[in-house]
């Protein structure tokens, strides 16, 4: 199950990244697109956006600090909704710029509803992966093992003598 | 006491097992954090040189942009004292100017040339992140390069001419700079410097910092970016009331 979530989040989010990551001028105007940062603050978000959803994705899908990749990518979602919900609400036609530099459209090419739903969604994977982040093939089996105890002698009838009598 | 020694012992390797899985955790995050930064600061780097590359390197302003770098005035210093300020917002590759164009153009030409109306041209360019091409920052480039040897009006009106009828082809280097030159009679040193000012990509970075002003502008003005646009005197001139192009002028006085 956090296998399947950590998966989907993260090759979602690593598809998107590496989309966008050869032409951050384009991502840069699509970030502007949305007309809710300072403009200066845009060339800034539109060109860390990319990397940034290419590293989490690749922690997800590696498996590495699941945990806390999980949460950074559920608030990436969390922030694409609001984004998406706020151009919606002030009638401004783009297309989302996920996968894709970003564009004004025609009012009857938006896909609001559905660029919601399906960022619901990876924001419900990423919830889930943060919540019970342990799962198969995954760095942090390796990284997390618990330390191996030398085994302990077995026979708990003489524990009290290994108290320092003193 | 022995048995006490031993004890002390595999509380020693415990700890150290402990330390070790410690170390690993830490010094992977720290990697990973390490990495993530660099990539992300390089990147944002490479954007910014990329940038300044074309700002410092032969960079040209064309002689008849507006000092703010918001545009290119048509037919410059003939406008009579107080006439209205027409910005025409357009994008090279888009079908709908084109149109606006062919019906209008003459019209705003004329009247920027008797003074009537002090004309400026804003070129866009967010139509190459639509169409995934890089045809409307060129054109817009060879636009203002065919400024700086005094044919940005006839050059202007040459490009829609050859504009591909299927939105997205984009307009090829030849057609640009030498197909359009060779129509509106551009030859000799002249077309040696635009050529040459083409190539260089002398113009760009006033043609998308030119854009950027212009999206902001329209942003502002309209909450929407869409080409064409018109502002009058600042203001977004209402499309409805556009007819036929003899009542163009009343129109713009209107609203100005």
């Amino acid at each position: 199950m956090t296998l399947g979530a950590r998966l989907v989040l993260g090759v979602v989010l690593m598809v998107a990244g590496l989309l966008k990551v050869t032409r951050l001028d384009a991502s840069i105007q699509s970030v502007r697109l949305y007309q809710i940062l300072p403009w200066d603050v845009t060339a800034a978000v539109g060109s860390a956006l990319p990397i940034i959803e290419i590293a989490v994705g690749l922690l997800l899908v590696t498996g590495t600090f699941v945990r806390v990749s999980a949460v950074v990518g559920s608030l990436l979602m969390l922030a694409f909704i609001i984004g998406i919900s706020s151009v919606w609400a002030r009638g401004i036609n783009i297309d989302c710029g996920c996968f894709s530099p970003g564009a004004v459209v025609d009012a009857g090419q938006t896909q609001y509803p559905l660029e919601i739903l399906r960022d619901t969604g990876l924001l419900l994977c990423g919830a889930w992966a943060a919540w019970r982040p342990r799962s198969p093939f995954a760095v942090d089996n390796w990284l997390f093992a618990p330390v191996t105890e030398p085994a302990e002698d077995p026979d708990p009838t003489i524990a009290d003598d290994k108290e320092p009598a003193r | 006491m022995t048995q006490n020694n031993r004890e002390r012992l595999r509380q020693a390797q415990a700890d150290a097992a402990k330390q070790q899985r410690l170390n690993r955790i830490i010094g992977v995050g720290a990697a990973v954090l390490v990495v993530v930064l660099i990539a992300v600061f390089v990147g944002v780097l490479l954007q910014n040189q990329s940038q300044q590359a074309v700002n410092s390197s032969s960079a040209i302003t064309p002689p008849n942009a507006t000092s703010d770098g918001k545009a290119v005035v048509v037919s410059p210093g003939v406008a009579k004292q107080g006439a209205p300020v027409v910005e025409l917002f357009f994008d090279y590759q888009c079908p709908v100017c084109k149109q606006f164009e062919s019906i209008y153009g003459s019209t705003l030409n004329t009247l920027a040339a008797s003074g009537d109306i002090e004309l400026h041209y804003r070129t866009m360019n967010f139509l190459d992140a639509n169409l995934a091409n890089d045809a409307s920052l060129r054109a817009g480039i060879a636009a203002t390069c065919a400024d700086t040897v005094g044919q940005y009006s006839a050059f202007h009106n040459e490009i829609y001419a050859e504009q591909p009828a299927t939105e997205g082809e984009g307009y090829t280097d030849a057609t640009l700079r030498a197909t359009i030159p060779a129509k509106i009679g551009i030859t000799g040193d002249s077309l040696t410097t635009f050529q040459s000012c083409y190539d260089k990509q002398a113009t760009k970075a006033f043609v998308t910092t030119m854009g950027d002003l212009g999206v902001q502008d329209m942003q502002t003005v309209t909450k929407q970016v869409a080409t064409p646009t018109v502002f009058v005197n600042g203001k977004n001139l209402p499309f409805s009331g556009l007819g036929d192009p003899t009542g163009l002028l009343d129109l713009i006085k209107q609203n100005a």
